[in-house]
Parts: structure tokens; sequence; C-alpha cells
């Protein structure tokens, strides 16, 4: 099948993996705009992102020198532990030996290079890339690269299933408004109904999407009714940057008195927790059933949830999949770089504000 | 003189065959491979050109499907479907590229080379030579790589008396010096491919001098080769007893002791 709507990008892919392993600096061997707005929110991450902006002749005579150039001010300005230099379409059409540039440059610090450009398909194989190069550079541990190359592969096979790449086109939408679900599920718990929200995050999203469980909660306090919260929490696995996104936010919430009823697996797992979320969900009978994040990740979902998603065009295929109560907190990714805190949801504040005409 | 066995695993030679477009080098190539054949050893010869045509005389002159054209076909590639067994047992494989001014024939030689490594090709059928068989000039990137990155480690150039061949040969070992001071491959010498043109061996010599290495055989112009050609095979397969046969094994053996083996996979540890 032919797809026609724009995707994730394999490089920009590889440099978010490259944050999650807590590299200092990327080098973005490539023209000068090459995953310029990308960039900029790795950078609100707390990774420096610099480009060797190759030039035409450089297209022509080769960018080599551009490249050690480039290395040689990363470590005067920034004098990093760890730099990752990423290829990209023009510097790996021309051949460009990031390696032989790295190896001259000589900076003195953990240097690797990444050969991904954006023709590799799917960006997961971008991310792929990175976590080999990682391993071998010593920089991630060979099990854990193992652990992330199989959670990308799993990534790469939902979305082909359930996901964008299961069409030949979406069209983004930003779908209804919070209304009719804010008002479905404050009607639902003040009638003594119980709701059961599941988190499915992919990684930092989890900042925003845990605002669900603080509202809930709210909602419980003031109108009644019974919550039951799941999420893909688990501090213990992932990378250390991954673990410290899960602790942020269990910390945020217990310090607010929400307790997450049942932990599910890590949050770079949200590709292979499916059957065990609905495994654990269905131990328990609920009213409502809503579920936040990579909610296609859910096998066999039932189309009365609520289903909320940050992707404009993964909205459009909830829809026309028949998933009427589905919404879109779309520009949630930009939200949440750089935070340590959870962000408001703007499902959660619509159902603050209705919750106001609740006596 | 083969094979040592390194602490990282089997040792391989990793030769490189460069030279003029239409010099002679695949028919080098196919009979070296040939001759080392029949010595025992296992050799794959990879042709990195778009014509596909390097490894056709161990094949009885059937062409196989290329590494790029059968991974536009599908995705999902098998080793088997890409490494052909031709003439004693010898592994032919074919990068293929694109059709003349379309596309990147460069960017093709790299694609394929990645290709063959993700699915293991050295670790699977364990060569003892790798024979690359470049084409031309090392006019960009791509067609660098087998001297690149650790694939190639010694560069024979294949040349006749002829001043565009002279010309090419010279682009070429400049490349090689080139990339030298990262560690990767080195100039092995050059190999007379005779053309019968007046003082040959005189203008060659002096070539040879002016580059800095040594001419390692000269093989004569035999109609053999053309003999053999037109039915699809090397001379060593069909004139076996031949001047000419002998001449490509003692060849083959110069190029073996002219090279040094290289433990690793696809590319040299």
């Amino acid at each position: 099948m032919k797809i026609i709507h724009p995707r994730p990008n394999p490089i920009v892919a590889a440099m978010y993996t490259l944050r999650d392993m807590d590299v200092d600096v990327i080098v973005v061997h490539g023209p000068a705009g090459c995953c310029f707005m990308a960039s900029r929110s790795i950078e609100e991450a707390g990774v420096r992102v610099v480009t060797t902006g190759i030039t035409d002749n450089d297209l022509v005579f080769g960018a080599v020198e551009s490249l050690i150039e480039t290395l040689r001010m990363v470590k005067e300005k920034f004098d990093p532990k760890t730099v990752a230099v990423i290829g990209t379409c023009a510097s790996m059409i021309i051949g460009e030996d990031m390696q032989a540039a790295i190896r001259r440059a000589d900076i003195g610090c953990t240097v690797f290079s990444v050969d991904c450009h954006g023709c590799m398909k799917d960006n997961t194989s971008g991310a792929i890339k990175a976590i080999e190069s990682a391993a071998v550079a010593g920089v991630i541990p060979s099990d854990e690269a193992k652990r992330q190359t199989e959670m990308m592969h799993a990534a790469t096979e939902l979305e082909k299933r359930n996901g964008m790449a299961a069409r030949d086109y979406l069209s983004p939408t930003r779908g209804p408004t919070k209304m009719g679900i804010a008002r479905k599920i404050i009607e639902t718990m003040k009638n003594g109904g119980s709701v059961t929200a599941v988190i499915i995050a992919k990684k930092e999203l989890i900042y925003r999407f845990a605002d669900l469980f603080l509202v809930l909660d709210e909602v419980k306090k003031k109108v009644g009714g019974k919550t039951r919260f799941i999420a893909n929490i688990d501090k213990d696995i992932g990378l250390p940057r991954i673990r410290r996104y899960a602790n942020d936010v269990l910390t945020e919430m217990e310090s607010k008195g929400v307790k997450v009823d049942e932990v599910v697996g890590g949050l770079d797992e949200y590709a292979v927790i499916g059957e065990r979320i609905k495994d654990t969900v269905d131990k328990t009978p609920h009213d409502l059933l809503i579920v936040v994040g990579i909610a296609h990740s859910y096998p066999d979902i039932p189309k009365d949830a609520i289903l909320i998603t940050d992707q404009p065009r993964q909205l459009a295929n909830y829809l026309n999949s028949g998933y009427v109560n589905s919404v879109g907190e779309i520009a949630s990714h930009s939200m949440v770089m750089g935070t340590r805190n959870i962000v408001p949801l703007e499902t959660a504040d619509t159902i603050r504000e209705m919750l106001r005409e609740y006596p | 003189m083969l094979l040592i066995e390194s602490s990282m695993g089997k040792a391989v030679r990793r030769i490189a065959i460069y030279g003029k477009g239409g010099i002679g080098k695949s028919t080098t190539s196919a009979n070296v491979t040939a001759a080392l054949s029949e010595r025992g050893l296992k050799v794959m010869q990879i042709g990195c050109d778009p014509k596909a045509d390097s490894t056709r005389l161990l094949t009885n002159g059937v062409k196989y499907p290329s590494v790029l054209e059968t991974l536009r076909e599908k995705s999902d590639v098998t080793l088997g479907e890409l490494v052909h067994e031709g003439y004693g047992e010898s592994l032919c494989v074919e990068c293929g590229g694109p059709k003349p001014g379309m596309g990147c024939a460069g960017r093709g030689i790299i694609a394929a080379f990645d290709t063959l490594e993700k699915l293991g090709a050295i670790k699977e059928y364990e060569p003892d030579v790798i024979i690359y068989d470049v084409l031309g000039d090392v006019v960009c990137g791509g067609f660098a790589m087998p001297i690149r990155n650790g694939y190639a480690k010694d560069v024979f150039i294949v040349t006749s008396g002829e001043m565009m061949a002279l010309y090419a040969a010279n682009n070429i070992a400049e490349a090689v010096k080139g990339f030298s001071i990262d560690g990767y491959a080195k100039l092995g010498g050059l190999i007379q491919n005779s053309r019968n043109i007046e003082n040959e061996n005189e203008i060659i010599d002096k070539a040879a001098s002016e580059i800095g290495i040594d001419v390692i055989a000269r093989i004569a112009r035999d109609p053999a080769v053309q003999r053999c050609e037109s039915i699809g095979k090397t001379v060593i397969e069909g004139e076996p007893d031949s001047a000419q046969a002998r001449s490509y094994r003692e060849l083959a053996d110069k190029l073996l002791s002219s090279s040094e083996d290289i433990s690793g996979g696809m590319r040299c540890d």
C-alpha cells in the first residue's frame, strides 16, 4: 500500500532516541534547515543541537572538513561528554564518511555517528540506527539496546496494523470540542458510575496525559462516582531519562493524593502492553472507559470508549473507524518538551470548567 | 599464505579491483576468482557497477538479478536471492544500479553494501577472499565506498598503456592515498592488461613509478579471452591449459602475496 500523508521522519526519530540517552550534543550533518523544527523541541529538552550546514559546494566536493570544523567548535563551546553525529539525506547520498571525520577531529570525548537519512521508510529505522550506534559506542548497555530495538519493531508493527501506516491517506483533523465527553464523564460519575481511565503514553507525553487522572479525582471528590487508574508508568523500566519522567509524574500525583491503581509496563512499552492493559481493565467492570495516548495499542477497544490522542491524523483514523467519542489534544508534544511537571490537558480543563456548574 | 586465524574471528582477504571502464576489470576479476576457487578457496566476487555484468563469466553467461533490482521489487529479501553460486563454488553478487542518466549509482553501491551487511552475508558464507570489481574512476563517494569504511583492504588497478586508462589509474591511486590517512585501503599495485600498444611495458612502468607502486602482473592480449567470453566462461574454465589461464593463475598468486588477511564481517574489525 502506498501511503501519501506525511509521516514521522527517521532522522528526527534518531534525534529523539539520542535525547532519551541523554547525549549532550547532536550534530546534524546536513543542510542548515534540516530538522529545524525538531531541533528546537529537542533543545527545549536540554540537548544541544547544531548543524554542519552543508552547502551546494559541500555536496559537490564533500563535507568532511565542515564536519570536523563543527566538531571542534562543539568541543570549544560546550565541552560535552557525549556527542552524536547524525546523517541526513544530503550527507548520506554523497557517501560522507562521518566516522573518519570523528577520528580526525579527535575532540577527546565520546563521539559516535548514526548513519541515517530520511529515505529509510519507517521512522523507527532511524531510531534503531541510533540505538545500535550508541550501543557500539558504549553509551547504552547492549541488553538495553536489544530491548529498545524490540520496542521499536513493535511500534512499527502497531502503526502498520492500526495506526497511521494502516491507511493510504488520513486528513488531519482537530475533531470535536471536549464539551461532549466532559459532560459524559461528569454525568457518569455523578450518577455513581465507575470510570476506568487508561493512559498508554509514549514517553514524555505522560506529563500531559497524567492530568486526566488528576481531574477525574477532582470530579470524584465533588460529585461522587468511582475511578480506576491504569497506566504504563513503571519507573524501573527504560533508559534513565524515561524512568525520570515516570518518577516526576508519580511524585507529583502522590503530592496531590492521586494514586495509579495498576501500573502496566514502562513509558517506552506503549506498543507491547495492549493485551496486558486490556486484561487488567477487564478484571473489574466499569460504566465508562477512557483511553488516552496510543489507544490503538489496546486490542478490540469498545466503540463507546472515549479516546484521546495528541495526533491529528490519528484522531481522523479513530473517528473514521467509528470511535465517535474521540478528541484530540493537538500540539501536546511541544507542550511537554523540557517540562518536569504535569501540563494541563485541554480535556481536563474543560471538565474543570464544567464542574463549576455542579453544586 | 592464507589464512591467519585472528582472535576476533576468521580472517578474510579483501581485494578491490579498480580501473577505467572497458579496461578488463571484470574479465580479470572473474578469472582471478575462478583461479582462487580452483585452489579450494571460497571467493565472493561483488560487482560494483550498474551494468551488473561483473560475474557473468562465472555463471555461464547467466545474468542473475542484482541486489538493487531485487530490493526494488521487495523489501524482505534473503541472502539466497542476492548471492548466486558460480564456477568453482564461487559466490557471485552484483550490486546493480539505475539505468544510465537516472538516480544515483553511487548511492546504489552504498545501499547494496548496507543490505549485504544487514543480512550478515560474510557470517553466512564465510568467504576466504572478497573481490570487489568496481566501476571506472572514483567519481563520487559511492564508488569510493569499497576503499572506505573498512570494506576492501588492498586495491589493485587494472590499466593498459593507453593514456585514458593511465589517467584513470592515477585518479584512483590519488583517491586511495587520500583515504589511507583514515587507515582504510592501501594500494597493492598495477595490473597491466595489455593492448599491444608501442612501448606499453615502459609506459606502464613509468606511470607506476610516478604513482609509487609496482606493476605486479602483465597479462598478454590473447584471443583465448574473447573465445571464452563468447561462451560465457572464464579462460580458467574454458581453456584451462592455455598460456592465458596460467597468466591468470599467476596473477591470482600475486594478489594473494600482495594483500593481507583482515578479520571482521562485511567490514574489517
